[in-house]
């Protein structure tokens, strides 16, 4: 028995050896193929994925505008992240035909590509943006273009405007000289040259024009697919379509930007998650509008290739909100009233974080500096007792507060972490009373 | 029937004392428990002052591991019950006797289930301390996990059982439970790494290998305890109520298949060494 039992640990073991060697030793291959490119809407946002051959399925919320653009392309699978790669910058060819909706069977819609825009009111990267299609789309676009024009000449006037302030400016510290250098003494009545105000930039942002099929479905299960000119059907291009729908709609989520690190902002979604902190922090949190949907669903509409669980929900924020004011409390007693504020953050050569977060002032604005980030800023000081603490958004109208909107921030008792080494002695404490009582119990 | 209740009953209350007047039974608590501390002290140090952590259950990992120790012992335990008892000639002396092997196996299971239930409770008190201390709370995740820790025991007592019903000597017990646990363990690193595989890139005899190990991995999950321990302290972190009661379902069901089988085996195996 023993003897089977080691021949098979030898051949388990020889396997695994070998299915890694082989696996370290792949080079990625590049085949042409035809591709999907997705423009999916994301709650709030769109997404820009692709959809290659080994993903049969593609998901999108439902009655929402998503764009679908068939292309050939180069992919690879790269190892490294177990996901397959496109090389537009290599091959971009653009599909030509019509797309054919199916549902059980039976063709029930049949689209032409058309023109369309992302429109990001914002300016790129911000957190809404919307699909403009066909002549809305061109007057979105040209109206950005328009914008953008306006900005350059804006800015070349600017310029030169800056070039003769400087030469004005130049002069008028060569005059002063000259004068005291002369013996005046009095005050200088010459005009100080004002220095221009930079122009405006653009905020909203809108993409090229671009042709591709605009998807709108409710909620179900569809097939689409690809029709040449020729009549017949692209290979590769049918895919199965999911459309699904937010279980909860109108929940209160919180992003959480850590003054200690502002690039890596946290999310706390659900009224039960709790924050965890030591107490010696500047928080700046966001309230957001958030929509609850199935994690698999949500997270292989962002990227078909992603990988999620079924029976998992997950938040999804929405839309900011604006109009409420940020209480931190401690139990029915308010610690702090906070408003929302712009703030800016400032590189610093040399300092510990290689930043700082500053209030956005008439002075920044003055200088051309935009605000970095809005917030509700949570000062926790480091002489607060060690307790629970309650952070919520009430209306800044009538000071309601707004439902499922509390967290508890929790202040952690660093300084005791030591004791953690002696709470399991314990067990063995209980041990030496059960053995010796029974022992003097066999004695006696 | 009220007999062979009886005699259960008398079976289990030998074993379970035995149990709790050895050493054995809280050196395992407080290494489980000190693995726990050392995790959680890395865990407090590497908050950073001025730094946050976002988490609903910031104990689960520390009690997934304490299961996990927990577990192994009474899986050992399990596992090298009844072979020990075929080694020595007492389950021969006790089979002379009123004793049934369904009577034997199930004082085996209740005590070793007892046990568990006991690790359980000192996991209460020692994660209650830990939250008085640091402020990390005492969530009621934490008493749902520590609930569906009840049936995880089972399903790890009934495997060890299993395997110590068909092995005569303690030695055999030991090295059937590692060989299957690496066996389990060996198919699942060789599934994922050939998942790391571009599918189109798999020589034949591979991507078959692949196709195998893919069902074979599949019914380990339904085999293997440890997978219905990590599953069953999944559904606690999902909140996901449904899937609470179908993973103690699932436990329960697995629990009365294993201790079915090990009766079923041991009748056919005898009692001789």
């Amino acid at each position: 028995m023993k003897k089977n039992f080691s021949l098979m640990f030898i051949l388990l073991l020889t396997s695994f050896l070998g299915i890694t060697a082989i696996a370290s030793a792949e080079a990625p291959v590049m085949r042409e193929q035809f591709v999907y490119s997705l423009t999916s809407f994301n709650g709030s946002s769109y997404s820009k994925s692709f959809c290659p051959s080994t993903e049969d399925t593609i998901y999108f919320i439902d009655d929402e505008q998503n764009i679908i653009s068939p292309r050939k392309t180069i992919v690879y699978y790269w190892p490294i992240t177990q996901r397959y790669m496109a090389g537009f910058s290599t091959l971009n060819e653009e599909m030509v035909g019509k797309l054919e909706i199916l549902q059980g069977g039976k063709v029930i819609n049949t689209l032409d590509k058309q023109t369309y825009t992302l429109y990001y009111p914002k300016g790129y990267g911000s957190e809404k943006a919307m699909v403009y299609t066909d002549a809305a789309a061109k007057e979105y676009f040209d109206k950005y273009k328009a914008a953008v024009d306006e900005l350059n000449a804006k800015l070349r006037e600017y310029y030169e405007n800056m070039a003769r302030y400087r030469e004005l400016f130049n002069r008028f510290l060569e005059e002063v000289k000259r004068r005291r250098e002369a013996g005046d003494t009095g005050p200088i009545d010459i005009p100080i040259p004002q220095e221009p105000k930079p122009p405006e930039f653009v905020e909203f942002y809108a993409t090229e024009l671009t042709d591709g099929f605009v998807l709108k479905l409710p909620v179900g299960t569809y097939e689409i697919r690809i029709r040449a000119e020729d009549g017949t059907l692209v290979e590769g291009s049918e895919k199965k379509v999911v459309v699904f729908a937010s279980r909860r709609r109108g929940g209160i989520g919180y992003e959480i930007i850590p003054g200690n690190r502002w690039t890596k902002r946290e999310n706390c979604d659900e009224p039960s998650w709790i924050i965890h902190a030591i107490g010696k922090n500047e928080l700046y949190f966001n309230p957001f509008q958030q929509d609850e949907f199935n994690e698999l669903y949500y997270n292989k509409l962002v990227d078909p290739q992603n990988i999620g669980r079924l029976e998992r929900w997950k938040w999804v924020h929405v839309d900011p909100i604006d109009k409420v004011n940020l209480l931190l409390g401690y139990g029915q007693q308010i610690l702090q009233s906070i408003k929302k504020e712009p703030y800016f953050v400032k590189q610093i050569p040399g300092a510990e974080l290689g930043y700082e977060i500053m209030k956005y002032d008439d002075d920044l604005k003055q200088k051309g500096y935009q605000p970095t980030f809005e917030s509700y800023k949570v000062i926790l000081d480091e002489n607060l007792p060690k307790r629970d603490y309650t952070v919520s958004s009430v209306n800044a109208d009538n000071g309601q507060p707004v439902h499922q909107s509390e967290r508890i921030i929790r202040l952690l008792k660093k300084e005791n972490a030591s004791y953690l080494y002696a709470i399991p002695f314990f067990p063995l404490i209980v041990g030496v009373f059960v053995i010796l009582s029974r022992r003097n119990r066999v004695e006696k | 029937m009220a007999r062979s209740r009886k005699i259960t009953k008398i079976l289990f209350k030998r074993e379970l004392l035995y149990s709790l007047y050895s050493w054995g039974y809280y050196g395992v608590l407080f290494v489980s428990f000190f693995a726990s501390s050392f995790i959680l002290k890395n865990f407090l140090d590497g908050i950073r002052e001025d730094d946050i952590l976002v988490s609903a259950f910031p104990l689960n990992y520390p009690l997934y591991i304490t299961i996990i120790i927990i577990s192994l012992y009474l899986v050992l335990v399990s596992a090298i019950s009844i072979s020990r008892e075929r080694e020595q000639g007492t389950l021969e002396v006790l089979f002379y006797g009123p004793v049934a092997s369904k009577n034997f196996l199930m004082a085996k299971y209740w005590k070793d289930l007892f046990l568990g239930i006991i690790s359980l409770g000192f996991t209460a008190v020692y994660f209650y301390l830990v939250s008085t201390f640091t402020n990390l709370g005492f969530t009621p995740g934490l008493i749902r996990a520590l609930i569906m820790g009840i049936f995880l025991i089972s399903c790890v007592v009934s495997f060890g059982l299993f395997i110590s019903s068909f092995t005569g000597r303690v030695r055999s017990s030991i090295i059937a439970l590692i060989a299957l646990l690496g066996a389990f363990l060996a198919i699942q690193f060789s599934y994922s790494t050939l998942l790391g595989i571009e599918k189109e890139s798999l020589s034949v005899p591979l991507f078959y290998l692949r196709q195998t190990l893919h069902i074979v991995f599949q019914g380990i999950n339904w085999v293997s305890p440890f997978a219905f321990l990590s599953r069953g302290l999944d559904s606690v972190v999902l909140e996901s109520w449904p899937l609470f009661f179908t993973n103690i379902l699932y436990c329960v069901i697995y629990s009365v298949i294993f201790l079915s089988l090990s009766i079923f085996i041991m009748n056919r195996r005898g009692v001789k060494a």
